[in-house]
């Protein structure tokens, strides 16, 4: 769900990087608290596979990509924190390396899907553990996918009412919520599930070879 | 100029100059700012606009495509609109094609131990998860000379991502540890 580079008016993603600028330095705070010579191979692996994941994305018209996230595997494994700092570099390359994203939607992207995306699914799992590992783990991963991508056809929606010319013709996005919203929210519900899919493999994987958890 | 640039400082510009342009609202002046970074760009410029638009080229199409029905269908269309997106977009994901191929990323990000020490971590993994995909794509091909089966298929993949995970993670503990010997876990 990537919002390219260009798409954003410098009016929504200039506070966006403020509030992004605190969430960041929030999230570093306790990171040298948290990371040791067991946990760091492991983020570095996780963090990597989000990046492969992010790549494999399919265009939509809405004005975004559909493609798995990998923030719920991060936040399930690693906690929120260590997920928003690590899916915000993973966003970073992603943008640098191959165009996908981009630096003025970097705060955006990352808040959306690195932040609230980690934020939901941790908060979802741990609210529906009491039905089950696979249940929780499935639900938190959809809703981690379903929560960003509101957010997103919301900053997207919003572009062409608040950047417009004289003429009233967009000069940033130029699709309005009556088109955003049903193209970005409907396919990332399919999507969702996937993300479910691959989440509950990685997490067996992990409790397989009885990694600590979050 | 270019001697007393140091990464940091290109990371600076690089920025600046992204801000700037999300400022400019004519195509015209768009397209003479491509033109000058085309100019300015090394022997790898036409390489590097072949990349950007590659990149761009599925994104852009499908808001333009989307933009130009809605925009008919509503009688409001702006030939304008199209050509200044597409350009601001092209621009922006040239310089950044550009500043990567220019600039060492990891030195440009030193000036914040945690970003360049996850930056390193994660651009090492990437770095061994495309030779591992690789060496198994190459391997399962070399061993199957007739059609594969799609169970053939599954199974292989299951113990490709496997071995995807320790392996990448053991090459990360070594990293770590290395890390750990020279202090890096220290206060």
């Amino acid at each position: 769900m990537h919002i390219p580079d260009g798409f954003i008016s410098p009016q929504t993603y200039l506070p966006a990087y403020a509030l992004a600028g605190v969430a960041w330095s929030w999230a570093a705070r306790s990171l040298r608290d948290q990371l040791d010579e067991q946990t760091v191979p492991k983020l570095a692996a996780m963090t990597a596979l989000a990046y492969g994941l992010g790549l494999v994305m399919v265009p939509m018209p809405g004005g975004t990509s559909g493609h798995a996230l990998g923030v719920a595997m991060l936040a399930l494994l690693f906690g929120v924190r260590l997920a928003f700092l690590s899916y915000s570099l993973v966003l970073m390359l992603q943008s640098l390396l191959f165009g996908a994203g981009g630096i003025t939607a970097l705060a955006i992207n990352a808040l959306a899907m690195g932040l609230v995306g980690s934020l939901a699914a941790s908060l979802v799992f741990r609210a529906l553990r009491r039905f089950g590992d696979t249940a929780a783990v499935a639900a938190a991963a959809w809703c981690s996918v379903m929560l960003p991508a509101l957010i997103v056809a919301l900053v997207l929606g919003l572009q062409p009412l608040i950047a417009h010319g004289a003429d009233g013709a967009p000069l940033f996005f130029p699709f309005g919520y009556s088109i955003v919203l049903p193209a970005v929210l409907a396919p990332h519900a399919l999507i969702g599930v996937g993300e479910a899919v691959l989440t509950l493999f990685v997490w067996r994987f992990a409790r397989m070879r009885r990694w600590s958890l979050a | 100029m270019s001697l007393s640039m140091n990464p940091r400082r290109w990371l600076a510009a690089y920025l600046a100059a992204v801000v700037a342009l999300t400022f400019v609202h004519q195509p015209w002046l768009l397209a003479a700012l491509l033109a000058l970074a085309l100019a300015c760009g090394s022997s790898e410029r036409w390489r590097l606009l072949r990349r950007a638009l590659k990149a761009v080229l599925a994104f852009n199409l499908s808001v333009s495509l989307g933009y130009l029905v809605v925009a008919l269908w509503q009688d409001r269309f702006s030939g304008h609109y199209l050509l200044l997106v597409n350009l601001r977009v092209l621009l922006l994901v040239y310089l950044g094609f550009w500043f990567v191929g220019r600039v060492n990323l990891l030195q440009a990000l030193a000036f914040s131990p945690t970003l360049s020490f996850l930056a390193a971590l994660a651009v090492g993994q990437v770095a061994a998860f495309t030779r591992i995909v690789r060496d198994f794509r190459l391997a399962f091909a070399s061993r199957n000379c007739a059609a594969i089966a799609l169970a053939d298929r599954a199974r292989h993949a299951s113990a490709q991502a496997s071995h995807l995970f320790d392996k990448s993670i053991c090459s990360a503990a070594d990293t770590a540890m290395a890390m750990r010997s020279r202090g890096s876990f220290d206060d």
